[in-house]
């Protein structure tokens, strides 16, 4: 015992020096060309932060990478033209490698972007041992590789149909088989090195947070062609110009990722204006005017269990993590965090996510779908004989808020005062299906008005919160006397079986990719039937009033197209609102100026941790 | 000896075209489309099939076979539909911290439970015998889970013997910093079913007329239990090891998602999570492959310990 300790003690302090070797080194590798500049990144080798992703990486091509962990890292190596700024709510979108705000044309169709100068890409063997500049060129290289029909991006739709000829080369590379990056394009205009005029074929007011996701994030070249793989991926070779860089030799795959400062990057100065509240005037006064990043070296260590990463953040083993639903009430109580974590200085920051759980009934299914009045009846009385607070509690751990707008809380559109017309009422509804002829038979189950059964299948990915789920539904169907039979399966499955509309009824989840309510509107628009309008839902007059507000910028105009459109739904009860899921984020007491960013996961540039003891 | 191994290798064709056969209609039966999870939330018909076609799911199953086999043979099952990362070198780099884990594992588990076997047998019905199978019968009837939660929590948390989880670069650091509590857990499951069945094959030989003889002969109880009665009890020992080894091949995955070990068990689970096939597929023929190989590794090995087996 005493031998583990002492062992346990020898790699700690080991480690400790390791991380200033490891900074060292790579500040050492850097190739003589770069010598000569001194390294302008401020972050401390000895500001080591661990932190813990729940599941595994993927990889760091911010082209290819989906998941929401890969996506953290790759936030901090590829740089976007433009980012959020780190305290304002709602949302705000701020330049990052972009000089200043995109200048915007009135009729919105033509966005012209400055990029900063002097941007460098860490070094790489693809650059042949020279200096490589960020340049517009390689803007327009990551927004054509984005339509590569080789690469099969999951972000294609990002840009699908946007820029004028972007889809034209797409279409063509999939004739010849050969995406023809040499090819300009009258939609992305390359005026000089740093300026990029993006021409579009129809207005968009949100391309400007387009360019703030992700997967717009800029790739060289040079290095996708030297280390791609046969469908053009680089997942294992991130090279950007953002503050970290992955230290490659000690990432361990699907367990351990360890971030080092880039030190060619040009550092900032915290300089953002939160709200009132106590905890963002905290984040002010601790972080105003520091150089920025401050973290020298991230710990990134996956651990895919609940219980590991609890008691990993309880033995100080990690700085900060998620608490996720079924964790929650060992650390909070009503939200708030217990005395005892309070009092070891754990500090917690908590948002709902910018999301919104739907519960939609299939408007093309024989027994669901249709606009008659009893098919309207049948739906809306299920609505509102489902108590959501009751699956909130029961499912999440009360680890969620109940929404009554399609457009959830932090993002822009969101309206706090939205009064959802259809509240819990058991009563109402069994007295709508009594009064439309859906009759109880001496089973104690309705039928269908014409006096055929009525038997439902609700569908719930496989697993312990989906079984949940069908349980808390299956109580609610059997308080207005409806047959339900459960149906767990793959994710894979009920994917194939609801972009075809061959699911009756599900729980369905969508996260902001943008945080514009238009992200949310969108999922009731008929033509994305197939594709993210699950519930299959096509209502004419909604869809008139979404083409409509496509063309107005955010803004009262706007607001008043949305509420609309919420009624409409209402009134048809295509779907209805569920829940957004909050995220709690413990940290240490070490932890300095913190705070969950609703869109940004990996936050690790705007904040601060005490020096490693 | 030679012409024997031939032939037991020349069997295994028939065996493994039918483990072939078995997985690749069975994956194809209830594997899930994994097109629908790789194109992304905002997919629609056409980015799925181009998908479909890049990944080869559109061809006809005949042509998806044929390619599979062609995988077998030359050991090359492509890369994972999830991460891009090559198929070869995840079974080799996950590999490696599954046996640190469950190599020991198993030895001690064999050594610990034969020495023990051996030690209560010699005492059947004595109280420590009866203890020792209660006890055994205990912790047999207790979750593999239980053991990693309450292990986990007082050993690693409460008491900090041992990291809570974690893995590091040196083969050293992670045998016995990381490891060292995830194979005493593992040894706490293992050792129990192990011990009660060594046992029962230990008692069939303690009554055989050889080891009366040579208590008569006056040869030292401690000789005829470590060398007699030993010997002689391996065989069925060494098929019960033998047929546990494959496993070692695809992990432990309880016990590598607790502590947070970058093994082969955790990517497997993962893969068939995501339908991630080649890794599937790659992974169930090696261990179908590695069963039979340690099958015929075990026939040899009874002629080993005993030369009146004969090997036809």
């Amino acid at each position: 015992m005493k031998s583990q300790s002492v062992i346990h003690t020898f790699f700690k302090k080991y480690q400790r020096h390791l991380s200033k070797i490891a900074l060292a080194a790579s500040l050492i590798s850097v190739s003589s060309s770069q010598l000569a500049v001194a390294a302008t990144n401020p972050a401390d080798p000895d500001k080591v932060l661990k932190w813990v992703f729940n599941v595994a990486e993927t990889g760091f091509d911010p082209g290819a990478a989906k998941d929401l962990y890969s996506n953290g890292v790759n936030y901090v190596i590829f740089e976007t033209l433009y980012s959020y700024d780190y305290l304002a709510s709602p949302v705000k979108l701020i330049p990052r490698a972009a000089e200043s705000m995109p200048e915007v044309s009135a009729d919105a169709k033509t966005y012209t972007i400055k990029l900063k100068k002097g941007i460098y890409f860490t070094p790489d063997d693809a650059f042949n041992g020279k200096r490589r500049e960020l340049t517009m060129a390689d803007y327009i290289y990551t927004l054509k590789r984005l339509m590569d029909p080789k690469l099969s991006s999951p972000h294609s739709w990002l840009l699908s149909g946007k820029i004028v000829g972007l889809d034209e080369l797409a279409e063509l590379a999939k004739k010849t088989n050969k995406f023809n990056y040499d090819t300009k394009i009258a939609g992305l205009e390359l005026v000089d090195k740093y300026t990029l005029r993006i021409h579009l074929t129809r207005p968009d007011f949100n391309l400007g947070l387009i360019l703030a996701h992700n997967p717009t994030g800029a790739v060289a070249r040079e290095v996708i062609e030297k280390y791609q793989d046969l469908q053009g991926q680089v997942m294992s070779h991130p090279v950007g110009t953002g503050p970290y860089m992955v230290a490659l030799d000690e990432w361990v795959r699907g367990s351990k990722i360890i971030l080092l400062a880039n030190p060619d990057y040009r550092g900032d100065v915290w300089d953002f204006k939160g709200g009132a509240s106590p905890e963002d005037q905290k984040i002010m006064a601790a972080m105003k005017g520091k150089r920025m990043p401050q973290i020298g070296r991230i710990e990134i260590n996956v651990m895919i269990e609940d219980q590991s990463r609890w008691l990993a953040f309880q033995g100080g083993e990690i700085d900060i993590f998620e608490l996720e639903g079924p964790l929650a009430p060992q650390a909070l109580d009503s939200g708030k965090l217990k005395p005892a974590l309070v009092k070891k200085g754990v500090q917690l920051s908590r948002i709902p996510d910018p999301e919104t759980s739907i519960y939609y009934w299939n408007m093309q299914d024989p027994v669901w779908g249709g606009l008659s009045k009893e098919k309207i009846a049948l739906r809306r009385s299920v609505a509102l004989a489902h108590n959501i607070q009751e699956e909130i509690d029961i499912v999440y751990n009360g680890n969620a808020v109940k929404l009554d707008y399609p457009i959830p809380p932090g993002v822009v559109g969101y309206d706090a005062n939205y009064k959802n017309s259809i509240q819990y009422n058991v009563a109402a509804a069994n007295a709508l299906l009594d009064k439309f002829g859906y009759k109880k038979g001496p089973d104690g189950f309705r039928t269908l008005p014409d006096g055929k059964p009525l038997e439902i299948r609700y569908t719930a990915r496989s697993g312990a919160v989906g079984k949940l789920q069908t349980e808390v539904w299956k109580k609610t169907y059997n308080s207005i006397g409806i047959n339900m039979k459960e149906d767990l399966v793959q994710f894979s499955e009920m994917l194939k079986a609801e972009k075809s509309c061959q699911l009756q009824t599900r729980n369905s989840p969508w996260i902001a990719d943008y945080p514009d309510g238009d992200n949310f509107m969108q999922l009731y628009y008929g033509p994305n039937i197939g594709s993210t309008n699950n519930g299959c839902v096509k209502l004419p007059e909604y869809d008139k009033l979404y083409e409509e507000s496509q063309k107005l910028p955010p803004g009262e105009e706007r607001d008043a197209l949305y509420h609309k459109m919420a009624r409409i739904m209402e009134v048809n009860t295509a779907q209805m609102m569920g829940f957004a899921r909050y995220r709690n984020m413990l940290a240490q007491a070490r932890v300095i100026g913190y705070k969950k960013h609703p869109i940004i996961y990996g936050e690790w540039m705007f904040f601060d941790v005490e020096k490693s003891k | 000896m030679t012409a024997y191994i031939l032939r037991r290798l020349w069997q295994m064709a028939p065996t493994m075209l039918g483990v072939i056969l078995l997985v690749f209609f069975l994956f194809n039966w209830v594997g899930g489309d994994p097109a629908y999870i790789l194109a992304g939330k905002m997919s629609n018909a056409a980015q799925i099939a181009n998908i479909r076609t890049q990944l080869g799911i559109d061809q006809p199953y005949y042509v998806q076979l044929g390619i599979f086999i062609k995988q077998i043979v030359t050991f090359n099952f492509g890369t994972s539909w999830s991460t891009g990362e090559a198929i070869s070198s995840i079974i080799t780099t996950r590999l490696g911290p599954s046996l640190t884990v469950l190599v020991p594992l198993t030895i001690l588990e064999t050594l610990f439970a034969i020495a023990l076997a051996l030690g209560i047998a010699f005492k059947r019905g004595s109280l420590t015998d009866r203890s020792v199978m209660v006890a055994c019968t205990v912790g047999m009837s207790i979750s593999i889970l239980v053991y990693i939660i309450v292990g986990q929590y007082f050993f690693a948390y409460k008491l900090g013997l041992f990291p809570v989880q974690g893995w590091g670069n040196s083969f050293a650091e992670n045998l016995f910093k990381y490891s060292a509590l995830p194979i005493l857990i593992g040894l706490a499951v293992s050792v129990a079913p192990s011990l009660r069945l060594f046992r029962t094959f230990v008692l069939d030989e303690v009554n055989q007329d050889y080891v009366r003889t040579a208590r008569a002969k006056g040869v030292s109880e401690s000789r005829i239990k470590w060398v007699h009665v030993l010997r002689n009890a391996s065989i069925p020992i060494i098929t019960h090891v033998m047929s546990n080894l494959p496993a070692l091949l695809v992990g432990s995955f309880l016990i590598e998602r607790f502590f947070s070990i970058p093994g082969i068990g955790r990517e497997v689970i993962a893969a068939v999570d995501s339908s991630d096939f080649p890794l599937i597929k790659a992974v169930t023929v090696y261990v179908a492959a590695a069963t039979m190989l340690f099958n015929l590794l075990a026939d040899l090995l009874y002629q080993a310990v005993d030369p009146r087996v004969q090997l036809k």
